[in-house]
């Protein structure tokens, strides 16, 4: 009998994240890894000189003169541009994908990596909504004794914006997990979409994070190394968590 | 930054909680702390409040509004002195471009005496991880953390005079100009770096809003100084320090673009903080101030405050948050009109309120609402296409892998790889398939049966010159396989997975053995026994054979062996195999 083979746990991740997601209306779509500084910067409110940039170490392609910019993708978030330029509001979706960051490697910090985005609009959805939306989802990946709590950051492309905890009882601590916030109008009239109509929240976890939390990896390059021991790190049983 | 208790103790008269307290304070209602200890704080300014809390008075302000205790003073809204701008005959200052520099103050100040800082001076800047140079060096740099504006002294003396004057020039470097700082470093200067000049002369004598040059420091023998507070551009300020790598406290806050009025602030205090520790005497000041910074009314209400956050604040709640901020507002009907100070540049759009209102208050008080179910199913048709393929590869036997997207060669080069021998994206994915399976070939014993060879797979994105695309690359063919296609209905297979376990960098050694029984004898028996004698370096075993011949059972076991330790030596192996064997024996079986 064929033996089956086995999925890379951060599909396995995707997947679940996916699920929970989707029992909440959240359509999955996907972007360019390789991107424009258009869609990956100027458009998400940072434009180029400002000292925000330096929120994200970006890995730069060669271009020729005259060529538009092009980088790696530095989030997920340019595809929320895409994605309301083409389909306009109200919309609801998750954007899993790779990004890029060009930094020194270590346990906690890959030059590759995954993330999820969120996106929600409509004519009234608030902070209020995220919140429940990121409890009821680390609920449902981490266990119905999980929380979170938001506190004040700063992104370009939302405002308020806010850094999200959870509460990871098997450690007993706050675990800083992910950024999100309010789309800032500027974000939504770009794409032209009325931001005296719409308003909604987009956030971006990270997943390898997540899997690193909820199943005790140690070091995240253990991730992308193209490693099969990987794979077979952990047992394995078919089915949806217990969690739901 | 780093921010001292002691010094944020200056701003009230009660006495404040201790960093931990101060510490909480803060990260709930406005900034991250990188690191707390009994007397220092180091607070994550973001880029957003870099213009105004990139020093003590920021902070203290931000504790002010979040704890709702009063600043006993703020040098931020104490008058200013009127100084004598009639006829400057000291000093003139011409700016080449005033969007490039938005304003400067030159003072002359006569009869200083350079010397050590009064230990009070000393200890405020060491507590902060600064290090102290001289009472006038020192004034400047307090001031700059104490209020956010950056400031410098040149000695007077080292500059020319006409008729008299002295003249202070802020232009563009010219191609091929040259500098050497403060701290002896020389570099060649380009159009795209602003300077501050001795206009007399024509000559550099600092980096604008980066660092001061040697020529006209400060040092012991000095007597009469210029003072510059200015304001220069943050994107040219920024793009200078990037040419040069040099980023400094002063560029740093200049990038963040602080307000202009700050300037007179400044320049107050450091003259103020020189004349108490050194002595001294104001000559002169010119302000030069083109074209004045002007903030706008922002506006906002009740309504949006609770449309945005979904909250249920009250009138009085946004009012209170405005006055514990100290944002001046006035209400026309439903409508709050808010007139930032000037120092709050990030106060511009309705949603800046909302998030004024929104931290003060606490986001602990928003409650967690789920968002009402939308009409039809979500689409998730192309995710669950690809999520199918995969499913079926797993099914063929297949495992699935991750690599990195750079690789040595292909026809999208990176301008900043971090590995410059994978200056590229990968145009397809062969060359880590191939390194895959040479690894997993080598480290199957580890994770399979003994007759099984792995199968790999990865589904990822390639770059090549028609563009990015979706490619699925397998270690071997396989027969059937459809084309990845959309496909809504499709419920991708989850798995449950355990904690991870670690897997050993040590080198594995794989043994096997094999062994008659009488035919009848509990098999699994003899498995167990096999694993109890090899002991706790037994990390796999798998039984590859078994036929049976002349009434008697032939039983072969694969075993791997590996320590999370060290490298295992065949010696040590070769001992665990012989205890193995003697259990054998002793149990009345046959080995091989």
């Amino acid at each position: 009998m064929q033996q089956s083979g086995r999925l890379h746990p951060i599909t396995i991740a995707i997947r679940e994240m996916a699920d929970i997601f989707g029992r909440m209306g959240f359509g999955v779509v996907q972007g360019p890894e390789l991107e424009t500084e258009q869609y990956n910067f100027d458009a998400l409110n940072i434009p180029p000189d400002h000292p925000s940039r330096d929120m994200w170490d970006t890995f730069w392609v060669k271009t020729k003169k005259g060529e538009e910019k092009k980088l790696l993708r530095t989030h997920t978030s340019p595809m929320q541009i895409r994605w309301l330029e083409k389909k306009g509001a109200p919309t609801r979706i998750i954007v899993p994908g790779k990004v890029f960051r060009n930094e020194a490697t270590d346990a906690t910090h890959e030059a590759q990596f995954y993330q999820l985005e969120g996106l929600a609009i409509d004519t009234n959805v608030t902070l209020a909504h995220l919140k429940g939306t990121l409890e009821q989802f680390c609920k449902e990946y981490f266990g119905t004794d999980a929380k979170i709590r938001l506190r004040p950051s700063f992104f370009p492309f939302t405002e308020p914006s806010v850094e999200v905890d959870v509460w990871f009882p098997a450690q007993n601590k706050w675990l800083e997990v992910m950024g999100a916030g309010m789309v800032h109008p500027l974000v939504l009239e770009n794409v032209g979409v009325d931001s005296t109509k719409y308003q909604g929240f987009a956030f971006g976890l990270g997943v390898e994070r997540f899997a690193m939390i909820k199943y005790g990896i140690p070091d995240v390059r253990l991730f992308h190394s193209g490693d099969i021991r990987f794979n077979y790190a952990f047992d394995q049983v078919p089915g949806p968590s217990e969690a739901h | 930054m780093k921010i001292s208790r002691k010094w944020l103790q200056e701003y009230f008269e009660m006495p404040l909680p201790d960093t931990t307290a101060l510490a909480d304070a803060l990260t709930f209602h406005a900034f991250e702390i990188e690191e707390a200890t009994d007397t220092m704080l180091d607070v994550k300014v973001l880029p957003n409040r870099a213009a105004d809390c990139l020093c003590h008075r920021g902070i203290a302000k931000e504790l002010s509004a979040i704890l709702d205790l009063p600043l006993k003073s703020d040098p931020l809204r104490t008058p200013l002195p009127m100084w004598d701008l009639r006829s400057p005959t000291l000093l003139q200052v011409e700016i080449e471009d005033s969007e490039k520099c938005l304003r400067y103050i030159g003072a002359v100040v006569k009869g200083v005496r350079v010397g050590p800082s009064p230990d009070w001076l000393r200890e405020a800047l060491e507590a902060v991880g600064q290090r102290s140079i001289n009472n006038i060096v020192d004034a400047t740099n307090y001031v700059m953390l104490n209020i956010g504006q950056p400031l410098h002294a040149f000695d007077a003396s080292k500059l020319a005079q006409k008729d008299g004057t002295y003249s202070i020039g802020v232009r563009s470097a010219k191609e091929g100009e040259k500098m050497t700082t403060l701290s002896g470093e020389e570099f060649n200067l380009n159009p795209n770096i602003q300077l501050i000049t001795d206009a007399n002369a024509d000559t550099p004598i600092a980096l604008a809003g980066i660092k001061g040059g040697k020529s006209a420091e400060v040092t012991a023998d000095t007597t009469d100084l210029i003072i510059e507070s200015a304001n220069f551009d943050g994107t040219t300020t920024r793009r200078a320090a990037q040419t040069l790598k040099l980023f400094t406290d002063a560029s740093v806050r200049f990038q963040n673009r602080p307000s202009p009025e700050l300037c007179a602030y400044g320049m107050r205090d450091v003259i103020s903080l020189i004349r108490d520790i050194a002595g001294g005497e104001v000559a002169s000041v010119v302000d030069s101030y083109p074209s004045r910074a002007e903030q706008g009314i922002v506006r906002t209400s009740l309504v949006k405050v609770n449309a945005v956050l979904g909250s249920s604040y009250s009138d009085t709640d946004v009012e209170d948050a405005f006055k514990r901020l100290g944002l001046p507002f006035s209400q026309n009907d439903e409508t709050y009109e808010v007139t930032p100070p000037f120092e709050r540049t990030d106060l511009s759009i309705p949603e800046d309120l909302v998030e004024e209102v929104g931290r003060i208050m606490g986001y602990e008080n928003i409650p967690a609402t789920e968002l009402p179910p939308i009409n039809g199913t979500p689409d998730q048709a192309r995710y669950r296409g690809i999520e199918k393929m995969k499913d079926e590869l797993v099914a063929q036997g297949f495992t699935e892998i991750s690599t990195q997207s750079f690789a040595p060669e292909g026809d999208v080069i990176l301008a900043n790889p971090l590995d410059k021998a994978k200056p590229a994206l990968r145009k397809n994915l062969e060359g880590n398939m191939t390194e895959a399976m040479a690894r997993a070939k080598y480290f199957a014993p580890l994770v399979l049966p003994p007759n099984e060879k792995p199968k790999l797979f990865e589904i990822g994105n390639v770059f090549t010159n028609d563009g990015e695309a979706l490619s699925v690359k397998t270690s071997e063919p396989v027969s059937g396989l459809s084309e990845i296609a959309d496909d809504a209905n499709y419920v991708p297979q989850q798995y449950r997975l355990g904690a991870y376990k670690p897997f050993s960098i040590y080198p594995f050694i794989v043994r096997d053995i094999a062994f008659w029984v009488s035919s009848g004898t509990d098999e699994e028996a003899t498995k167990s026994l096999v694993q109890k004698n090899a002991g706790e370096l037994l990390v796999r075993i798998d039984q590859f054979d078994r036929f049976e011949k002349d009434g008697k059972v032939s039983l072969a076991f694969r075993l791997v062996f590996e320590s999370m330790e060290r490298t295992l030596t065949d010696e040590e192996i070769n001992a665990v195999m012989a205890d193995v064997s003697k259990a054998l024996t002793k149990a009345g079986f046959e080995v091989r």
